[in-house]
């Protein structure tokens, strides 16, 4: 039926579908303790009124709560009670799967809370279809936009959050080229870090090189004075003796200098090269690259942690290379510690930075936060699926992104700041072996009630994965932070 | 007390050199050989009195293919210096010593290279083979990261004086500006009657960040030869003895190859400290009595550090002196008066020495008034070497 179908009949038939509301969501289970503490996990999220009671009971909640990013995963289906297709959204995309559009991804989440909801609640939702847009080109593909407002409510009818919700329903294969070098610019050089120069390593430094292998960052220790020396020497300048150990570092430092190569352009690197001459708390330095940042949030003195590159693989086309392989330390802005005394109002001001933040997108991370968000979606854990539907391999679920973000903001706020909304639009997919890395101001604050509104954004390698904004309420000086009264 | 027995004695009797092109036509050999012929003209000597040579480790030219083409009989000297662009003024020194030594009575230092047409240095390292020397090892902990040029170096040391010093891309460039404005008046310069403006360094396009491309010297085809032997022989010779007054090499603590960034401070030269030291202690000179010197000038940025290790400013304070005006024809001390290696040639500092030799006869297009001692410095972020040069 579907390849007649006229583009101007199929929108006719979506939009018919525009204002529909589906019944009540069935959920099976109610918010549960297990899967918050699995989700706490998988975001690396340490806020304690989500796992611990005895901090919950002191906080502003008075109790356990659910993370707010969670409102919307209560009430899925699992992996075996797929979405209602019978649902106004499930009816529009099935109207578009026919006609050609296969592949989904979700664009936008904004989620508002009442108030947090609590283990043992059992939450469902009401859908109403928003809206269909006309057909648009995008990076993707060639699709439409359908948008769903979700109620979400109590067993007893208390009415929690909100959520609106977008995805994109498109036909693979059909995405705009991404924006590539000017007419007559040579191709962009291979990024494969493969092709990067490998290190020459001899009896002097082969510690070093075993010591990245295994993800360990080694600095020469002089046994006889305990001096340390980069790059490591067989002879202790210091004591003289010849008897060198090494110490593996903490990983943390900060950035003492940086260069960054633009010409001329090797194999092996995305230009420009962001290079950091990296002073370590050991008092050690090294060079390396910086990752996880712009070149405009490069500066000298900025903290970083180490973090690995495995650069050159132990086989080449299916034959061991025998000069083994070789893994590359490299640095990212260091993971902000999470605040344990909330920020008062009073100390926010307009235009404040949130520190920088990268999160290392891997399987493990992609996959645990699929599954910590029950979203069963094969394009999120199963690659072949994902390269299927047209993607070189697995990508973050919007949930799992909406829960980094929102523990990228409660980390900087702090244990009693209350989440009120929590709202992201996404762009560049999160791929395995990509950094996305988060950064942040203040876009505005209340002093009076304490109402606060951080403007975010994710990048990754291929671009803006997430640009959003939280709000949250902080304490004020009159009144301490109040839950949301129930 | 630092006191070299040959400074004083010793003397430049010669320079020549070859045209400063970005394609010579030529081999490396024949650019060394009418360098050297030039050099041996300008004294008035003959290739058969020549006893020594001393050149470049870096060089491709063996002594033995220099020695049969120019019709030497005998050698009793022949000597190398390491560290690529370190080493110019340090064959001056080994010269000077094997003719104080009486080991040589006229010794030849030279250098020649295609560097344009033919192995650029700016391309960078990552086809090195990875070998298990301590040379080769030290790539290790740079090149895997992309840092691979000498330009990527120096922008490592230039970020921290930017930062530490308050140094601006504009106080690089001040550097550039004075190269070419001399270059614009030096008929054997590439950059002969093409002047830069601040503004045109500043829209210039990034090499490696904080370096702009007219923030780095030339890459040139050319040969430049210095015939060295005793003061007391020059005096008979055809051009007036320009007496090496002081000569030096110098290594600091924790040194590498353009890569010294392990040491507590990196915004300063030390190595250049050390030979600085050497030549003030033997000539009994000091900054004052300098009225004009050859920088170094691979890359804007170790033109400042140098400037404070021979104490013609306070550390940190280089800035300002170029700011003033001071490093431009008519200022307190004229850098570069040749254009440079940004603005006459890139001769691995070897055309710089030659410049020093006309400032003291008083042959150069740019000569400064006066001009009775005049330095002569060799390449910065390496193991490096310096002269002061005079008149007899």
């Amino acid at each position: 039926m579907t390849d007649t179908t006229e583009p101007d009949d199929l929108l006719a038939a979506l939009r018919a579908l525009v204002g529909t509301e589906g019944p009540p969501t069935t959920p099976r289970h109610p918010v549960d303790e297990t899967l918050v503490a699995h989700w706490c996990d998988a975001m690396g999220d340490d806020h304690p009124v989500y796992v611990d009671p005895d901090a919950a009971a002191a906080s502003v909640h008075g109790g356990l709560v659910a993370p707010p990013a969670t409102l919307d995963i209560w009430d899925r289906g699992g992996l075996k009670h797929a979405r209602s297709a019978d649902s106004p959204r499930g009816r529009a995309l099935a109207l578009l799967e026919a006609a050609g559009f296969t592949s989904v991804v979700a664009v936008n989440s904004e989620l508002e809370l009442r108030r947090y909801v609590r283990p043992g609640e059992l939450l469902s939702n009401v859908e109403i279809l928003d809206a269909v847009s006309e057909e648009k080109a995008t990076g993707l593909g060639v699709g439409h936009f359908v948008t769903t407002r979700h109620r979400y409510s109590t067993a007893d009818g208390e009415h929690v959050g909100d959520l609106l919700f977008r995805v994109l329903k498109f036909k693979p294969g059909t995405g705009r080229p991404a924006p590539g070098p000017g007419e007559g610019a040579p191709p962009p050089p291979d990024p494969d870090p493969a092709l990067r120069p490998r290190p020459a390593i001899n009896l002097d430094n082969e510690f070093f090189w075993e010591g990245a292998r295994r993800h360990e960052l080694r600095i020469q220790q002089c046994r006889g004075c305990q001096a340390l020396h980069n790059p490591p020497t067989p002879r202790c300048p210091d004591c003289g003796s010849f008897d060198q150990g090494w110490i593996v570092a903490s990983g943390r430092g900060h950035l003492y200098s940086f260069a960054v190569p633009r010409y001329p352009q090797v194999r092996g690197f995305r230009y420009p090269v962001l290079v950091g001459l990296v002073e370590l708390e050991e008092g050690a330095r090294l060079v390396s690259n910086v990752v996880g940042v712009t070149r405009e949030q490069l500066s000298v003195g900025m903290p970083l942690e180490v973090c690995w590159l495995d650069s050159h693989p132990a086989q080449v086309e299916g034959e061991t290379d025998a000069r083994g392989p070789i893994t590359l330390p490299q640095f990212r802005p260091a993971t902000p510690p999470r605040r344990e005394a909330t920020l008062a109002a009073a100390d926010v001001a307009e235009g404040d930075a949130l520190p920088l933040f990268a999160v290392p997108v891997t399987t493990t991370l992609i996959v645990a936060g699929a599954l910590a968000t029950r979203d069963f979606t094969d394009v999120h854990h199963d690659r072949d699926a994902a390269v299927r539907a047209g993607s070189p391999d697995v990508f973050m679920n919007i949930n799992t992104t909406l829960g980094l973000t929102e523990r990228y903001v409660t980390d900087w706020a702090g244990p009693d700041a209350v989440v009120r909304a929590l709202r992201v639009r996404l762009g560049a997919p999160n791929h395995p072996g990509d950094i996305l890395a988060f950064s942040g101001s203040v876009q505005s604050v209340d002093p009076a009630t304490g109402a606060v509104v951080v403007a975010l954004q994710g990048a990754n390698g291929l671009g803006a994965h997430v640009t959003g904004t939280v709000e949250l309420t902080l304490p004020t000086a009159s009144t301490p932070t109040q839950e949301a009264s129930r | 007390m630092t006191a070299h027995a040959y400074a004083g004695r010793t003397a430049i009797a010669g320079i020549g050199a070859t045209e400063f092109s970005k394609r010579s036509g030529r081999s490396e050999l024949r650019l060394a050989l009418e360098a050297c012929v030039a050099a041996l003209d300008d004294a008035g000597v003959a290739p058969e009195q020549v006893s020594g040579l001393s050149t470049f480790t870096m060089d491709t030219n063996p002594e033995s293919d220099v020695m049969r083409s120019l019709g030497i009989k005998e050698l009793t000297h022949f000597s190398r210096v390491h560290f690529g662009g370190g080493a110019p003024c340090g064959t001056v020194q080994l010269a000077a010593m094997a003719v104080h030594e009486g080991v040589a009575d006229y010794v030849l230092c030279y250098r020649a290279f295609n560097e344009r047409s033919g192995h650029r240095f700016g391309t960078g390292v990552q086809d090195r083979v990875p070998g298990h020397t301590a040379e080769e090892v030290a790539y290790a902990w740079t090149s895997p990261f992309g840092l691979l040029t000498p330009a990527s170096w120096i922008a490592m040391f230039a970020t921290r004086m930017m930062h530490e010093f308050g140094v601006t891309s504009e106080d690089f460039g001040r550097v550039a500006v004075a190269d070419r404005r001399h270059a614009a008046t030096n008929p054997r310069a590439w950059f002969y009657e093409q002047p830069i403006t601040l503004e045109d360094h500043q829209n210039s396009r990034w090499i490696v960040e904080p370096l702009h491309l007219l923030d780095c010297c030339q890459e040139t085809d050319g040969g430049q030869a210095i015939l060295v032997t005793s003061l007391e022989r020059a005096r008979d010779l055809r051009r007036p003895p320009v007496v090496i007054e002081g000569a030096a090499q110098g290594m600091a603590e924790d040194q590498q190859m353009m890569r010294s960034f392990f040491r507590d401070e990196i915004t300063g030269l030390p190595e250049m400290g050390v030979c600085a030291r050497q030549i003030w202690e033997t000539s009994g000179l000091g900054p004052d009595d300098v009225q004009t010197a050859v920088v170094y000038d691979h890359f804007t940025p170790f033109v400042l550090p140098q400037l404070e290790e021979f104490g013609f400013c306070a550390r940190g304070e280089a800035k300002d002196f170029i700011a003033d005006g001071n490093i431009e024809l008519g200022g307190r001390l004229p850098v570069n008066t040749h254009g440079g290696q940004l603005g006459e040639g890139y001769l691995h500092g070897m055309n710089g020495i030659a410049e020093g030799v006309r400032q003291v006869r008083g042959t150069s297009v740019n000569q400064v008034d006066g001009a009775e001692h005049v330095l002569v410095t060799g390449g910065t972020g390496v193991p490096t070497s310096a002269l002061l040069l005079g008149a007899a």
